[in-house]
Order: C-alpha cells, then structure tokens, then sequence
C-alpha cells in the first residue's frame, strides 16, 4: 500500500544506510533545486516567447499568458526550495539538525543564486520603478516635498521643495495613495498635480519615469519568507501535503464564498473587510436582508415570494419531466431494436451539442406561435412558466436520455427477463425492477435538472416580460440593471437567498446521496 | 405440462439462434439441452419463456399454441446462470415478488416464502440483500423464487456453472430430487455434459443451432447416431481414427497403418458394406494397456487425474486417450501393448458424420 505520505517521502533514509557526506547531499539538493529552476524558466519561455506570439491576435489569450508566464516566475523560488528541502526531509526525524542545515543552506543559497539572475535580468525587486523622483514626508496640510533629484522628473515639471501636494487631478491623496498612484502608472504618464506653494494653490503636471532603484533590503524579508517556507516544508507531514494543495487550488473558491457572506451581513466591503460609513472596520448590518423582505432595495420595488415560486415551479417541473421522459426514452433506446433507433440516438447527441443561443429566437415564434393556440398556449406560450419549463427541458433532455440509456444499458438483461418471467409486465419491470437499478443516475439527472432550473437564466429571462414570471437570477440581473449605484452587498443578499434551498437540499440529501454512491449498485451481478 | 417444439426457428436479423427445431416433451420430464457455447440452447429456452418470439414455428404447452403469450401468462419458473436476483430487494421480497404480481394474499405470501425458503435451506437469510449471500446462497433464493409460484414448467439456464465444483456437486443432487419430488416438466441447459448425463431423462444435443440428437443418456452414450454425440458425450471424449474395413474369412478386420483390429459380424458388418473408409470411434475406457494387447505403441503423455491417469498413446501416426488405474506406473517413452473393446466400436460415414450402426 502506497500513501500519499509514502510517496512524499519515497526516499526516507534508512537507519542501516551508509552516513553520507553533508556536501554530497548538498550537492543533490542544489541539483534538485537547479533542475526545477531551469524546468520552470523553460516552462516561462515556452508560454512567454513561443505560446504568446501565436495568440498574439486574440487579446484574452495574451493576458492569460501573461498571467501564467508571471505565476510561473512568482512560484520558481518556490519550487525550487521544495526540491532542495525533499532532500532534505529524508534526515527529518532521524537527524533533525543535519535536515535543517541542509535545507538553510540550500536556501539560502539558491536565493543567492536567483537574486542574482533577478539582478542581472533588472527583473523582480531589481526591475525599475515608476518614480516622480522626489522625497516626500506626510504632513497634516498634506504631502511634503522634502528633496528632489536633480535633473529628475519632478524637477523638470519645476516641483520645489517645500511644495505641499493635495491631489492628483481632481482626486485628494495621501502619501500612501500617492505613492500607489504612482507605482501604478506606466513610463511617460502625465500625472497633474495639485500643490501649495506659499499661500497659493497650484498645479504643474509631471510624467512619470522608470528609475532601477535597487532597493537591497527588500531581499532580507525575502530571504526570511524562504528561509521560514524551507522549514515548514522540511516539517511538514507528508500526509497534509494533498490537503495542503487541495486548499491551496479551492482557495479563490472559498474566499468567494466568505465574501458573499461578509457582504450581506455588512454595511461595504473592502476586500474581504467589512466597513462601516466612516471606513472603520465593523458596520454589521441585517439591512441586506430586511430589504429582501421588505420588497425594497434601493427604490425598485417587489415581492420576493412570487419570485421564488416561479423559480421553485420551474426548477421542479424541469426536473420531474426530465428524470421521466429521459428515462423512459433511455430505456427504450437501450433495450428495444425499433426503426430510427439509431438515427436518434446520433441526432439527440447532435443537438446536445447545439448551443442554445443559437435557437433563441426560432424558439421565440414557436413560443409565440403557441400562445395564440386555445388553452394549450396558456399553458406553455409565450410569457408563461409552462413555456420555459417546456424550453428548458427540450434542451436538458438529450443529455438526460444518452444518460439514463449508458445507465440502463449496464443493467444485465436477466434481471429483466427474471421480471417478464416472473409475471410483470414491461412497464412494472421498469417501475419496480430497473428504476431501482439505477438511481445513483436519476438522483445525478435529477440534481443536475434541479440546480440548472433554479438557476435558469437565460431562457427565462428571454421568453418572459415583467416580473409576473420571472425567477431568481432574471430577478438578480433587473436589481443590478436598475439601480444606481448598484448596491452590490444588497446583490450579494439577494444571490445568497437564491442558494439557501440548494444549501439546504444539500444539507439533508448529503446523507442519502452518500448512501447511494457507496453502495448504489450492489450486489447487482 | 407437456411442451410440444415444432419446426422451431429464432433469428436474429442474419444470425441463426436455432433453425428448424423439433421436440416433444413430455409431462413431468427432465430434459437437459446439451451443447457447445453459443449453439442455441438459451435462445431455444428465452423463446420457450416468451421473452423472443419465434421467427418460424410453433411452441404448444400442452394443447395450447403459445407462440404470442406474454411470458407473465405463461406460468414459467426460470432460473438463469446470473441468479438475476433484484438487489434491492430482501430474499423474502425476491421470493415473494411472482406472488406479489400474481396478487396473493399478504398472509398466504408469507406462508408460502416461509416453506419454500425452508425446503432450500435458507430459512434464515429472509431478510437479508442479495449482496449479502454467497453464491450458493443467491443460487438457492433464484430456485426459490422460481419455485414459489408453483410453475408448470421450469426453465434453468447454467444454473450451476457459477459454483464451484462441490457445491455444484450438492445442487446437482437438490435440483434433481425437487424435481423428481415436484414432477414439474423441466428444461436444463448445460454445456456441461456430466450435468446432463446425470440429471436429465433425455437429453437433446444441439450444435450450431441444430437439434442433433433427443435421446436418454444411455442410448446417446451407447447408441450415438452423429460422431458429434459421441465426441460430445463422454468424459475425456471418444477417440476416432480413419480405417478401412473388410471381410476376411469369416471375420471383419478394421485396418490403419500401423492398426489392425478383428471385429465380429454384428458391428463388422455394416461397417464394412460403405466403400472406403469409414471413422471408428473407441471410448477410452473400452482401450485397456495389457501385455495381451495385439496393438503396439508408445507411451506420449500421463495425465494423472487423482482417481486414474488419462495416457495419451501413439500408434503409429495415431494418438489414443486411454484410461488406466492410477497405480500403474508408466513413463512417456515407455513401449506397451492395447487391446481394443471392439464390442463396443462406433462407425460413423466420414462424409455425413452419421453413424453406420445406428440410424435415426
Ligand atoms: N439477442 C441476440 N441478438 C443477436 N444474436 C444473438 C442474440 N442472442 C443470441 N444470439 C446469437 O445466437 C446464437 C446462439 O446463442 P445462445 O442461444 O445464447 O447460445 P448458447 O446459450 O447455446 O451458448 C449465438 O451465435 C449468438 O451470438
Ligand atoms: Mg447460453
């Protein structure tokens, strides 16, 4: 048996083992360490220099690269300590100082090393900075200009010491959002600024240069972060790792997640920091929510109940007629031999890949088409739950029969048979003998028909008018289109009631789905 | 209930599950189908249960034509090589399901599940799952359910070719004597043919969809009217070996290169009146190894099979399986004498495969 702990540390040091040399195993960790360095640096070449020229055309790609060449590159120190410390973690238990000192010095070492390439590349803390090139001190009156670099942008723009500055353009700043300000504008922006010089107030605009400020002690907290990042790494148990990564990959996940909640529960949010009118940190409210209730937020009005009846009719009439018509379709597809049998079978898979957009407006007059019919139109025209529902099933439902069919096929025939012989007829054998077979698949079909229903957009929101029969997220998207300002903790509230029935469907299914999943099938030969 | 099989062909589009099929059987009768894998037996068995319509044919139980009954109107008790036990179901649902459908009584339900369940032994198992059973055990709950509903006829597909060979052993001697007990007119399918020699009355041996021969387990043993029968029945299978037989003053003699055997005029003669040769099958244990054998060869390969060694002897260009006592202790190589049984000889026309001795 492997765990993952095994794996981890696959190379564990055996007591009996001839003693190594410190600097052999330094050796092999600096290798490790290097190796990764080169792998990773390639892995950025390939995305920057090869990857990106090719989708130089398409504007989202070159961003997406952008972003992985630069992950790529913030996780290279990374990794490479990694590498050395699992050299390293083969001493942790046995011999734990020999463990540290190999793994400090291999950090430090490969810092060196990779602070060095930074310097030579002008890339990361050697990398120029934006700069306005003067000296500034915060004051009550507000930034004060204390030096300035001869010959430099600011004196150039004729800034004196002395000067007091107040804005940029029209916005009030101080050193700290002056300084980000700053730090976030490109080589050559002019940046207006207001200042007091004497009594008066004045404005000259400056334009920012780059300035390879190499600012050394920047590498000291670095260093530390690495340093502390080896030794967790060379302590950590080998069995956390896959949890470690598991957190570390839902993490956007989660903080999402944590800020819906912050939110609702708040008067603003900065980041995941709840504020209060004066910016302090508290402002805890249930207004978010009262509002819901109150059918009120920020002048539009409604009623929250129709709204979610509507969502709840068609979220529950999806998922009924999909788990009955898919699975009656799917049994018949999989067991009986009839004309066309394959025709559809190849035709449903075709539509299950048409996208729905695309129909949009053909199912727009056939919608329209119906309602003018005598009662079946009230039922499911144009504008009515029953229309939506019909649409939304008619597109779920490929996906639902090629399912349910991959389901039944897996059932052996002499079950089946064993029923026919036993004195049911074809339709009891299905009721009571095959349905049963295959729920883990209807409960799989039916959450998907269920989830996809409540949270129906867009064909709610393009066969309905006015809110007699729009749902949820057609709500949502009214309360953001209407509003000004958009009030987004109120959206937040707004989104979270939407999930609690999916919360608390979840919460008591939990139980039975796992039941299902784990034992299902059983003792089905 | 007698089943009457007249004429009886299924196809599946192109494909031949069984042509041209004909079979009496009578009431209470226990008739194995015998067969290779894939020849037609399940297909004539799901055919005879409702559950394929025949192509051609007709299919009486009893004077009644049944070729279109829904199997539910059949009254047909099967139980197939899977168990197809319904895994959701307790073992006293799975019993009691055919009840439930035939809608008796909750009480009588009960009852019946309880005896039945007693008779198979399994009494104590009501409720657990199918999942939860052996294989001898889920084996015992599908008769149980096939009984239940006190069938006219019963159908078992392999039922025992899932077990291991003890157990295989006891339901062997179960079946046999519920069904003796029960006199329900019963159809075994087995590729198996120990199975069917031992349990069946008659025994109809299909091939490629072809009936071959519907005959009781001695005459097919002794009698066989194909060289397929008698390759088929018999446990190692006959031995064949082309010869030419002639009259010689008075006595046939059966001759091959290296062979030369006397045989008597019942057996002689009709073999030798076909020009040519003509195939002779010997069964290994009309074949004995003696020092007064008149047939010399040379030990290839022992077998030991516990009980007596299966020997492969060559003669000449011929190889013989024979039988002999485990405690005889022959090497490969070694040189020995046969004597041939040859009261117990088969001939069969190498071009129709029939048998020379016996016709149909
Ligand atoms: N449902 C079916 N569809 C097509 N061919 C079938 C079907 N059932 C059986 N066959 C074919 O019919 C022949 C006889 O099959 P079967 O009756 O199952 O053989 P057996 O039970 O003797 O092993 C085989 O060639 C098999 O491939
Ligand atoms: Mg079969």
């Amino acid at each position: 048996m492997t765990g993952p702990e095994e794996l981890f540390d696959s190379a564990k040091i055996k007591p009996d083992e001839a003693p190594r040399a410190f600097h052999q195993d330094l050796i092999d960790a600096l290798r490790l360490g290097v190796i990764s360095i080169v792998l990773l640096l390639i892995a950025a070449f390939f995305f920057s220099r090869i990857v990106h020229p090719l989708f130089a055309l398409g504007s989202v790609e070159e961003t997406a690269m952008d972003v992985l060449t630069r992950l790529i590159l913030l996780a290279l120190p990374f990794v490479a300590y990694i590498a050395a410390a699992s050299v390293a973690r083969r001493y942790t238990g046995a011999d734990t100082v020999r463990a540290l000192a190999l793994a400090l010095t291999c950090t430090v070492i490969l810092f060196a090393l990779i602070s060095t390439g930074h310097y030579a590349l002008d890339y990361g803390v050697f990398a120029p900075q934006p700069s306005l090139q003067m000296t500034l001190s915060q004051t009550d009156a507000g930034i004060r200009v204390d030096a300035i670099a001869p010959g430099g942008a600011a004196e150039t723009a004729e800034i004196q010491v002395g000067d007091v500055i107040t804005a940029i353009r029209r916005d009030p700043m101080d050193l700290q959002s002056f300084n980000r300000r700053v730090g976030q504008a490109a080589e050559g922006d002019p940046l207006r600024l207001r200042f007091i010089r004497g009594a008066e107030e004045m404005q000259e605009t400056v334009r920012v240069v780059l300035v390879s400020d190499k600012q050394l002690g920047v590498l000291i907290p670095g260093l530390a972060l690495g340093l502390i990042f080896t030794v967790i790494i060379v302590f950590l148990p080998g069995h956390w790792a896959p949890y470690i990564a598991l957190v570390g990959l839902l993490s956007p996940l989660i903080v999402g997640y944590a800020w819906v909640i912050i939110a609702t529960f708040s008067f603003r949010t900065e980041g995941l920091i709840p504020l209060d009118g004066n910016d302090n940190i508290g402002g805890f409210t249930l207004k978010n929510w009262e509002s819901i209730f109150a059918g009120n937020i920020s002048g539009l009005e409604f009623n929250i109940w129709p709204i979610l009846m509507t969502t709840l009719a068609i979220a529950v009439v999806m998922t009924v007629v999909v788990l009955l018509v898919s699975s009656m379709a799917g049994y018949a597809l999989s067991r009986m031999n009839f004309p066309g049998r394959r025709f559809f079978l190849s035709f449903t898979l075709i539509l299950h890949g048409f996208p729905a957009i695309t129909l949009l407006i053909p199912i727009f007059i056939v919608l329209l088409r119906l309602g003018n019919l005598p009662i079946i139109g009230d039922l499911i025209g144009f504008n009515t739950i029953g229309g939506i529902a019909l649409v939304m099933v008619a597109f779920q439902l490929p996906l639902g029969v090629w399912l349910m069919k991959g389901f039944f096929d897996n059932i052996p025939w002499d079950m089946e048979r064993s029923a026919l012989i036993d004195g049911a007829s074809r339709f009891r054998t299905y009721w009571e003998i095959l349905l049963p077979q295959i729920r883990p698949g209807l409960l799989a079909l039916g959450i998907f028909a269920f989830i996809g229903g409540w949270n129906a957009y867009i064909i709610p929101a393009t066969y309905s008018i006015g809110s007699g029969v729009s749902n949820m997220p057609v709500f949502l998207n009214e309360l953001i289109d209407e509003t000004a300002p958009v009030d987004w903790n109120q959206v937040a509230a707004v989104g979270l009631f939407q999930l609690i029935p999916i919360f608390i469907f979840f919460i008591f299914a939990q139980e039975y789905l796992l039941n299902i999943y784990a034992g299902g099938t059983k003792g089905s030969s | 209930m007698r089943i009457t099989i007249d004429n009886l062909t299924k196809k599946f589009g192109d494909v031949v599950g069984v042509e041209d099929l004909t079979l009496h059987i009578e009431d209470g009768e226990f008739v194995a189908f015998l067969g290779p894998s894939g020849c037609g037996k399940t297909t004539t068995l799901l055919t005879l249960a409702g559950i394929y319509k025949p192509t051609d044919g007709v299919i009486r139980f009893g004077d009644r034509v049944v070729n279109t009954v829904q199997p539910k109107d059949r009254n047909i008790g099967m139980v197939f090589q899977s168990y197809a036990l319904y895994p959701h179901m307790t073992v006293f649902q799975n019993i009691a399901y055919p009840l439930k459908l035939k809608k008796v009584s909750k009480a009588d339900q009960h009852d019946r599940v309880r005896q039945v369940a007693n008779v198979m032994g399994i009494g104590n198992l009501l409720d657990r799952r199918p999942g939860q059973l052996s294989g001898g055990q889920q084996q015992r709950v599908a008769l149980g359910r096939a009984l239940v509903k006190e069938p006219d006829i019963l159908l078992f597909d392999e039922p025992l070719s899932n077990l291991d060979a003890r157990l295989r052993l006891t339901m062997r001697g179960e079946i046999k004597h519920l069904q003796k007990n029960l006199a329900i007119t019963s159809i075994y399918v087995t590729h198996d043919q120990v199975e069917a020699m031992t349990m069946a009355d008659r025994i109809a041996v299909m091939s490629g969809g072809h009936l071959q021969a519907f005959d009781s387990p001695d005459e097919l043993y002794n009698r066989p009217k194909t060289q397929f029968v008698a390759g088929f029945v018999g446990n190692p299978p006959m031995n064949f070996v082309n010869v030419e037989v002639s009259q010689a003053n008075g006595s046939y003699v059966a001759q091959a290169e290296a062979l030369q055997l006397t045989l008597g005029a019942e057996r002689g003669e009709p073999a030798a009146r076909s020009d040519g040769e003509v195939v002779l099958g010997m069964r290994p244990e009309d074949i004995q190894i003696s020092d007064a054998g008149d047939v010399a060869g040379e030990i290839f390969i022992v077998e030991p099979l516990g009980r007596e060694d299966l020997i492969d002897v060559r003669v000449g260009p011929h190889s013989f399986i024979v039988l002999a006592g485990a405690e005889t202790q022959y090497q490969a190589g070694d040189p020995v004498k046969l004597s041939f049984d040859m009261g117990q000889s088969q001939f069969f026309d190498p071009a129709t495969e029939r048998s020379l001795l016996w016709r149909q």
